[in-house]
């Protein structure tokens, strides 16, 4: 196709395997699909607080190592990793607020990759507003529950985003 | 109103994402829809080699799949001449849902964008639509893949889509994470002429 700069674009149909088979008779209803799904997400909740405990741990231990110049020079991407992972599994598992944390956090780090100053507490707050988000207390809290922990996490992005070089 | 239902049992599912446990999340959801086969690889050359290995009938990539991208690996599938999964349907999954992101994927050949972090009812409509709505393949010298200018009237059955949404407007590339409803929309621009 790429050698033929002046062809006329060539519209067609397809019907996909995928389309044969989903259109097929016999399949759950979506409400019944939809209730389904989230009887298997409830199987595997206990696995989560595990699984971000391991990820906190990692991200806090990338953290650390940084703050006494001992990371390795991957350390931004690495904690990004981690931060993305948690955003993008914390609401799916019922913890919006996890992932409102662990988003702020990926702001901040995408901003130090993008020349920001690097300022190791706005980064430090954030682990620790994960860590708190964790407990038992904390736990199905929507973000707009704890408004001065947003508010002040929204601050910390403003101010690592802006801050010249 | 009666919805239309899909049937996803027989079908063979591949989700590629870096994160294991976001694949669990994603295969728990789908064998949850009755998908009996889900398969699951960590990066592209795992698809490649799944693909050419066995039967895939849609594929799940995640946006920033290693080494180089879900995007980037949709658009190799999709302009490989002889490859035989050319036309297979690619769900991207992406936690960014800037603008200019989705206009990327759609570029690249994906049939659809999902928002990470994604709930069961995303998913199970954006499959709905890619199975219950006919769009139309394009072959051109710059882009080979589903139709752009398709335009999403909801979910079949009138579920999915709200009573005030409206075509979002496409203004400057950069600018704020989208919510699922706009990223749909996106998909209709081109028809609108805004795009």
């Amino acid at each position: 196709m790429a050698d033929g700069d002046d062809r006329e674009a060539r519209v067609f149909t397809v019907e996909t395997r995928f389309q044969k088979l989903a259109r097929q008779p016999g399949g759950v209803s979506r409400e019944k699909a939809l209730e389904n799904a989230a009887a298997k997400i409830e199987e595997i909740v206990p696995s989560f607080d595990d699984w971000v405990g391991q990820e906190l741990e990692a991200l806090s231990s990338l953290i650390k190592k940084a703050q006494a110049g001992d990371a390795p020079s991957d350390w931004i991407e690495g904690s990004n990793s981690h931060s993305r992972q948690i955003r993008d599994a914390g609401t799916t598992m019922g913890s919006e607020l996890l992932t409102f944390i662990a988003s702020s956090l990926c702001d901040v780090l995408d901003a130090i990759e993008a020349g920001a100053e690097c300022n190791i507490e706005s980064i430090t707050c954030h682990i620790d507003a994960l860590f708190l988000a964790r407990q038992r207390q904390f736990r199905g809290m929507k973000p707009d529950q704890v408004p001065e922990l947003t508010k002040g996490l929204r601050r910390v992005v403003e101010v690592v985003s802006t801050t010249p070089n | 109103m009666t919805r239309p239902t899909i049937n996803l049992r027989d079908l063979v599912v591949l989700i590629a994402d870096p994160s294991p446990y976001i694949s669990m999340i994603a295969h728990s959801i789908l064998r949850g829809f009755g998908t009996s086969k889900v398969l699951e690889v960590r990066n592209s050359m795992g698809v490649v080699q799944t693909l050419a290995g066995q039967k895939i009938d849609i594929l799940l990539c995640d946006a920033r799949l290693p080494p180089h991208g879900g995007l980037s690996l949709t658009r190799a599938i999709r302009r490989k001449v002889d490859n035989e999964n050319r036309m297979i349907p690619i769900l991207v999954m992406s936690s960014d849902t800037r603008e200019t992101t989705i206009k990327q994927a759609r570029d690249a050949g994906a049939n659809m964008v999902i928002a990470k972090p994604m709930s069961p009812a995303s998913l199970y409509d954006r499959l709905a639509w890619i199975a219950l709505t006919p769009r139309q393949f394009v072959d051109a010298p710059t882009y080979f893949g589903p139709d752009r200018r398709f335009k999403i009237e909801g979910y079949p059955g009138g579920v999915g889509r709200r009573k005030g949404d409206h075509i979002v407007d496409v203004a400057e590339e950069a600018g704020p994470a989208l919510a699922q409803d706009d990223i749909d929309n996106l998909f209709s621009a081109a028809r609108m002429g805004k795009d």
